[in-house]
């Protein structure tokens, strides 16, 4: 058999899901394809009023934050050393080195000009937010393509490699930690130039903090929502007795950020408030049902045990950073009285595309790679150059259950 | 951004009367002439009012804004010249990941397209909406008003204030400004008592002067603060968190570690040792 030959065997034994996920990555590359022939004005519905859309509120400014996991995960098991929950960490960085590839891709695509990204690098403006996120985003996708490279040098057994980046597990969680605080709070002093534009509501010079501590909880609360699904849809072992750790952190932060949040809206914002009653729906729902009802789960007893309440509290924090970034990059916005920008159909597929090409890579990541495994009760992390288990903890491979 | 400190007072800077200005758009034309600027197929009435091309677009750096009002009951026009504003410390310069924008020691805030990575962030910065994109264009740049830098590095005035037969006086700001309180002074009942440019925006190389107010003329309420101020003030504290952040992650880990070591060693004193057997733990 050919190689071709053997690549689409072994399609053809995947889960419907996966083959639709495939079919939507198809398509938005097809949709990506169509921009660069025809031009961003006649794919999209950008226009002079509306220089953003889409592809930078969804691809970059809400996708950099749903990446956040890998990071803080880091600082939770690594740094403050709790060891029991490095089996989260792994999946977390996967997680996040996609998110960062992607967004990188997202980011190119929306570019006039992609073929000239390099001159970042060649002409520095340090007054550039922009500037910024570009060095930031570029610095650390190289970070975690390196702490992806722990599975995949696990998988084929490169000892030198492995040993590395063992030592190195770390200084770069700690580094991953420095450039995501920089980036994740700079994606909010993007929106600090636009005085007089952003609504009020968002509006305020404590924006970027905002950004930084509302990227800490979700990062957090993505490890649980993804751990969560992986153990409902992959047959992966159930770790909601780990992840009650982490609903015991996520408040602390939610709580400081809501107190941020109220601080600068009474103190710190100019301007009318309740001029708009949209935006003024918008910003209750990301509040409330995005902020708040997820906080008072989060300090709910039941949570540490049960693992429904779990997913859900996490997917409404998912939920409220979502409508959070929108409302801030896109539907904050709009001026009174302005035609409304809706996304093309081109500009919806690519971001489909995108989120598909998300969940697959990640799924078929976890399929090939030891992902999962990474547990330390059963493996023997003294010996440095070798991924081995302790004898009698047999553990079934992952990424079987997709079948 | 701009290395050497620039001196505001000597850039070079339009001072346009809008209560002088009789329409003719002799100024939108000799832009275009001077530019080269295409063509664009426009319908009267398309935009607001009697003004064409309905918007400023990668094709027209400047236009003429009309304005109907009623003064002794009659109709009257008000014209208004759109164009870039030339700000002391223009928003677009500062949000530029690779600097393509500068704004030069002669006064225009000039766009170097060979940089341009086409990200669209000057467009979304400037305050004024000035900064458009070639949306027809697979590879599209940015394109807005030079100022004529190329016409004033040679002595010359810019394409429109040269063809503007009674509205535009051009020269140094700080004379184009205590001209503009000059005519506000002697001719109070002629003029709204506000120069547009003076300070908004931090101060621009465009001062206007009208006779109704400007709102009315369709003038944006902008904030007085220079806009990378704004922005500046969370992006200095850059290198401080970052190397904040590092210092602290690593201490707090270092302290972990030191309790997780201490702890083994107490469990370690603690333990009588049996040489056959291995040590637990992990």
């Amino acid at each position: 058999m050919t190689a071709a030959q053997l690549v689409i065997n072994e399609i053809k034994g995947y889960h419907r899901f996966l083959k639709f996920m495939i079919f939507l990555v198809v398509l938005g590359a097809l949709a990506s394809l169509v921009r660069f022939i025809f031009g961003l004005g006649a794919t999209t519905n950008l226009n002079d009023t509306y220089p953003w859309g889409l592809w930078i509120s969804f691809d970059v400014v809400t996708s950099v934050p749903l990446a956040a996991g890998a990071f803080t995960i880091g600082v939770v098991a690594h740094v403050f050393h709790i060891k029991k929950l490095e089996p989260l960490v792994r999946p977390a960085i996967v997680t996040g080195f996609l998110g960062y590839s992607l967004v990188c891709v997202g980011l190119l695509l929306d570019l006039g000009q992609p073929q000239r990204g390099i001159n970042v690098l060649r002409y520095w403006n340090v007054h550039s937010p922009m500037f910024e996120v570009s060095m930031c985003v570029m610095a650390y996708t190289t970070v975690l393509t390196l702490e992806f490279l722990h599975p995949v040098a696990e998988k084929f057994g490169w000892h030198l490699p492995l040993r590395l980046l063992r030592t190195l597990e770390l200084p770069f969680a700690i580094l991953a930690a420095m450039i995501s605080t920089l980036h994740q709070s700079t994606l909010g002093t993007f929106f600090l130039i636009a005085v007089d534009k952003l609504h009020n509501l968002w509006y305020n010079p404590l924006l970027p903090l905002q950004f930084w501590l509302s990227a800490i909880f979700t990062g957090l609360s993505i490890v649980v929502f993804e751990a969560s699904l992986v153990h409902k849809y992959m047959g992966q072992p159930d770790e909601s007795e780990l992840l009650a750790t982490l609903t015991k952190i996520i408040p602390w932060v939610m709580a400081v950020y809501m107190a941020v949040k109220a601080y600068a809206l009474v103190f710190l914002s100019h301007g009318p408030l309740f001029d708009r009653p949209v935006l003024l729906a918008l910003f209750l729902a990301e509040v409330l049902l995005g902020v708040v009802a997820p906080f008072c789960i989060f300090l709910t007893k039941r949570i540490r045990s049960d693992k429904r309440l779990q997913l859900r509290a996490a997917s409404l924090v998912v939920f409220g950073l979502i409508l959070n970034r929108f409302n801030v990059s896109m539907f904050g916005m709009e001026q009174a009285g302005q035609q409304v920008y809706v996304p093309s159909l081109i500009e919806s597929l690519v971001t489909l595309g995108i989120i598909a090409a998300h969940i697959l890579f990640f799924v078929l990541v976890a399929k090939y790679f030891p992902i999962f495994e990474h547990h330390p009760e059963v493996t023997d992390y003294r010996i440095p150059d070798g991924f081995r288990r302790i004898e009698g903890h047999g553990h079934k491979a992952a990424g079987e259950a997709v079948h | 951004m701009s290395s050497a400190p620039i001196d505001y007072d000597k850039t070079k800077s339009f001072l346009i009367d809008t209560t002088k200005c009789t329409g003719c758009r002799g100024c939108q034309v000799a832009c275009k002439q001077w530019n080269q600027l295409k063509a664009e197929k426009t319908h009267f009435f398309s935009g607001e009012g009697y003004q064409n091309p309905p918007a400023m677009t990668e094709h027209t750096f400047t236009r003429i804004k009309f304005r109907d009002y009623q003064k002794h009951g009659q109709n009257e026009f008000a014209f208004y010249k759109e164009m870039c504003m030339h700000c002391n410390e223009p928003a677009c310069a500062s949000v530029c990941p690779v600097g393509a924008f500068r704004k030069t020691a002669e006064g225009p805030v000039v766009y170097d397209s060979k940089r341009c990575i086409g990200c669209r962030f000057c467009m979304m910065a400037c305050p004024f909406g000035i900064p458009k994109y070639e949306w027809s264009k697979a590879f599209p740049l940015v394109r807005k008003c030079t100022g004529c830098y190329s016409r004033i590095k040679e002595g010359l005035q810019p394409a429109c204030a040269t063809a503007c037969p009674t509205a535009i006086t051009y020269g140094n700001r700080a004379d184009m400004l205590k001209e503009a309180e000059r005519r506000l002074k002697n001719r109070p009942e002629r003029y709204f008592p506000a120069i547009y440019g003076k300070e908004e925006a931090g101060g621009t190389s465009i001062l206007y002067l009208t006779h109704q107010p400007l709102d009315e003329l369709g003038f944006k309420p902008v904030t007085k603060r220079p806009l990378p101020s704004y922005t500046w003030q969370a992006l200095r504290l850059v290198p401080g968190i970052f190397l904040g952040v590092g210092g602290t992650l690593s201490a707090i880990s270092w302290f972990q570690q030191r309790k997780e070591r201490i702890r083994r060693e107490e469990e370690f004193k603690n333990s009588v040792v049996k040489p056959e057997q291995k040590e637990e733990g992990q």
